[in-house]
């Protein structure tokens, strides 16, 4: 029910003879997206498609496409190949398809929800906890590797609910500069931690490179059991605010006025890139530079900033990138397997700088 | 979504659009609204005037339900605001904020799309009159000349305009606006005056809080000043903004002149009575002639 109907607001002054509702001909809505985008997703999808295929085939052992779909398929006979396939490939690359993208929306989360072009999950702290709670497994407790990827969560999400803590509650909390120094703070004091168990155990000290370096690790499906309830909550949230993200790009008030809460959008948008963040860590170590790196290179190849188009490109290209980049770190110099971290700076660093030129 | 959506309560056809009293606010523990009312019914302009301070944009923002309040009442169509969900408020009243963000890589077209979610369900998709409802709002603000373009790329005035028309896409009975034109030109100001005055035609009511009070005197119905967080004073301007007033609220010698014709000025003493006098006490002295006081010197209030 409402008190009358809206007020018809007419292109005309009032009096105007025609009295219609000045729809003007000329320029039709667009309602599509502009060919630019369009192509972004394209090549992304191409991208990831072919990585895709490369690293379900490739590797020590060439596995032909076909089989590789009769296996997932489920209509290979059994066999190392099909083993191959369905315990080591589908996994990393499964891995890949999730890190890449849940850093890709992590990113454009936070660089959306805190108005902040240098928002990556770092600032909320995930990155130094994650890094704290790994190196917590690998040097006091390397028998127990198996719980790496738990360690790396745990500290991970303790960083950034710490990071709530001091930076989102009492009064004036919530604001972006609080938010952003409580996790430099808290990231800055996990770092530290983590140095003194570096210095502690430098007998030790080469397992933990490995994972603060960045990479993808064949080992089956052990990750994916321990993050897929986080990442499932990070990506459902991701995708409820992309048009609350909207809002808020135009201002507090402004989204205020639109009947949205500023604060529990901006809160529930770094929950959401905290526990993908975290996930992420778990799984692949500090590759987190892609969540920064990501949706600038989404916003500045496809011109726009909505977020309902950033978001879920950025998904889509940082699944494309991770797997770009653990398909070639695999292979190019096989049977030596390449840190994928490091390879993914070496691809993507001249990229974006490229697309920042060109920017501006 | 039930956590997320409250049910709306029925609205009154028969209540005034806004009917606020009363209202206080206290920001921090300290009091910066004391006790303010306001009423405004379709079609009609109300300024809300006031120094620096006083409280005008805390009431509009009270009002408005972006700012909790301590006391009084805040209706809209006789529902109060702390009962309706923000997407139903949102289709009551749009506010204009006095600063907003200018978002890079935003065209015109997709913020004023942004303006319009208020009437789009969470998740859903724009209709075809949600894109048309767009399309009234981008004409109507004047923005269509450079909808595809940039926010970044714009001037104060267009900007402003693009402010308005994202309000306007809410098609709500009731647009507030903070401010519009504090950082515009003298041609921006009037464009916008002319825009704003426009909508209560189309038979919108229009809040504008304004410093300029020869600008309110021009385009508003009723002026209401607000001083030390107190509504003091509603009513037509020619009958509110009186010499005392200007004098008591604001602690100036002015006069506003309003002509039939719609010209409006005010004439001040800026540099107050005293120094005025001993100026011109300064002058008589050096023999000059008396007339060369300023044509806008004044009688003594009291």
């Amino acid at each position: 029910m409402s008190v009358q109907s809206a007020p018809r607001v007419t292109g005309e002054p009032a009096g105007d003879p025609a009295g219609s509702p000045a729809v003007p001909s000329v320029a039709p809505p667009r309602r599509g997206a502009s060919v630019r985008q369009i192509v972004v997703v394209v090549v992304a999808l191409i991208a990831l498609v072919a990585a895709a295929i490369g690293s379900m085939t490739l590797g020590a052992v060439h596995v032909p496409l076909s089989v590789v779909i009769d296996a997932i398929t489920g209509q290979a006979q059994d066999g190392p190949l099909k083993q191959i396939v369905l315990d080591l490939r589908l996994p990393r690359m499964v891995e890949a398809l999730v890190v890449g993208a849940a850093l890709g929306v992590a990113g454009a989360l936070l660089q959306g929800a805190l108005a902040n072009p240098l928002a990556s999950p770092d600032v909320m702290g995930v990155t130094g906890g994650a890094s704290f709670g790994a190196m917590l497994i690998l040097l006091l407790l390397p028998d127990q590797i198996a719980l790496l990827p738990v360690g790396a969560l745990a500290f991970g999400l303790l960083a950034a609910a710490l990071v709530f803590l001091i930076g989102a509650t009492g009064t004036g909390g919530g604001s972006v500069a609080r938010l952003v120094l409580a996790g430099i703070a808290m990231t800055a004091a996990f770092q530290a931690g983590t140095t003194s168990l570096m210095a502690l155990y430098p007998d030790r000290v080469q397992s933990a490179i490995f994972w603060l370096a960045g990479g993808l690790t064949t080992s089956g499906w052990a990750n994916m059991r321990v993050v897929w309830p986080y990442l499932l909550v990070g990506f459902v949230l991701a995708i409820t605010l992309t048009r609350p993200l909207d809002r808020l790009a135009l201002g507090d008030d402004v989204a205020a006025s639109l009947g949205s809460r500023p604060r529990a959008i901006r809160l529930t948008a770094a929950v959401a890139a905290a526990m993908l963040a975290a996930c992420a860590a778990a799984i692949a170590g500090l590759v987190t530079f892609l969540g920064l790196f990501i949706p600038h290179v989404v916003r500045m190849a496809s011109g726009t900033s909505s977020h309902t188009y950033v978001v879920p490109t950025s998904a889509l290209a940082g699944a494309a990138l991770l797997m770009v980049g653990d398909t070639l770190a695999r292979t190019v110099a096989a049977p030596v397997e390449l840190p994928v971290g490091p390879l993914m700076v070496l691809l993507g660093v001249p990229l974006f700088l490229w697309l920042l030129r060109r920017a501006s | 979504m039930p956590l997320l959506t409250r049910s709306a309560p029925p609205l009154d056809p028969a209540a005034p659009l806004l009917d606020a009293r009363d209202v206080a606010v206290a920001i921090g523990g300290k009091q910066i609204l004391h006790a303010a009312d306001l009423r405004v019914t379709a079609g009609e302009l109300v300024a809300i005037v006031g120094p620096n301070g006083a409280g005008k944009s805390t009431f509009a923002r009270a009002v408005a339900g972006l700012q909790r309040t301590s006391g009084g009442t805040v209706r809209w169509s006789g529902v109060d605001v702390a009962e309706l969900p923000g997407r139903q408020l949102a289709q009551l009243r749009a506010f204009v904020p006095q600063r907003s963000s200018v978002p890079d890589g935003v065209t015109v077209r997709e913020a004023v799309r942004i303006g319009r979610s208020p009437h789009v369900k969470p998740l859903g998709r724009m209709m075809r009159a949600d894109h048309e409802a767009v399309e009234r709002a981008i004409a109507r603000a004047g923005v269509e000349r450079f909808a595809e373009r940039k926010l970044t790329t714009l001037s104060g005035g267009e900007l402003q305009r693009v402010q308005i028309a994202v309000g306007l896409a809410q098609e709500a009975p009731l647009l507030m606006a903070d401010e519009p034109t504090s950082h515009l030109d003298l041609g921006a100001t009037a464009t916008l005056a002319k825009l704003l005055r426009g909508l209560t035609s189309d038979g919108l009511a229009v809040i504008l809080v304004v410093h300029d009070l020869s600008l309110a005197a021009a385009v508003a119905d009723r002026v209401v000043v607000i001083a030390s967080g107190r509504s003091v004073a509603a009513g037509p301007p020619e009958e509110v903004l009186v010499r005392e007033r200007l004098s008591e609220v604001w602690q100036v010698d002015a006069a506003l002149e309003t002509r039939p014709d719609g010209h409006t000025a005010l004439h001040v003493a800026w540099l107050g009575r005293q120094e005025r006098d001993a100026e011109a006490f300064a002058a008589s002295s050096d023999a000059l002639s008396p007339h060369q006081t300023h044509p806008h010197e004044r009688t003594p209030l009291r």
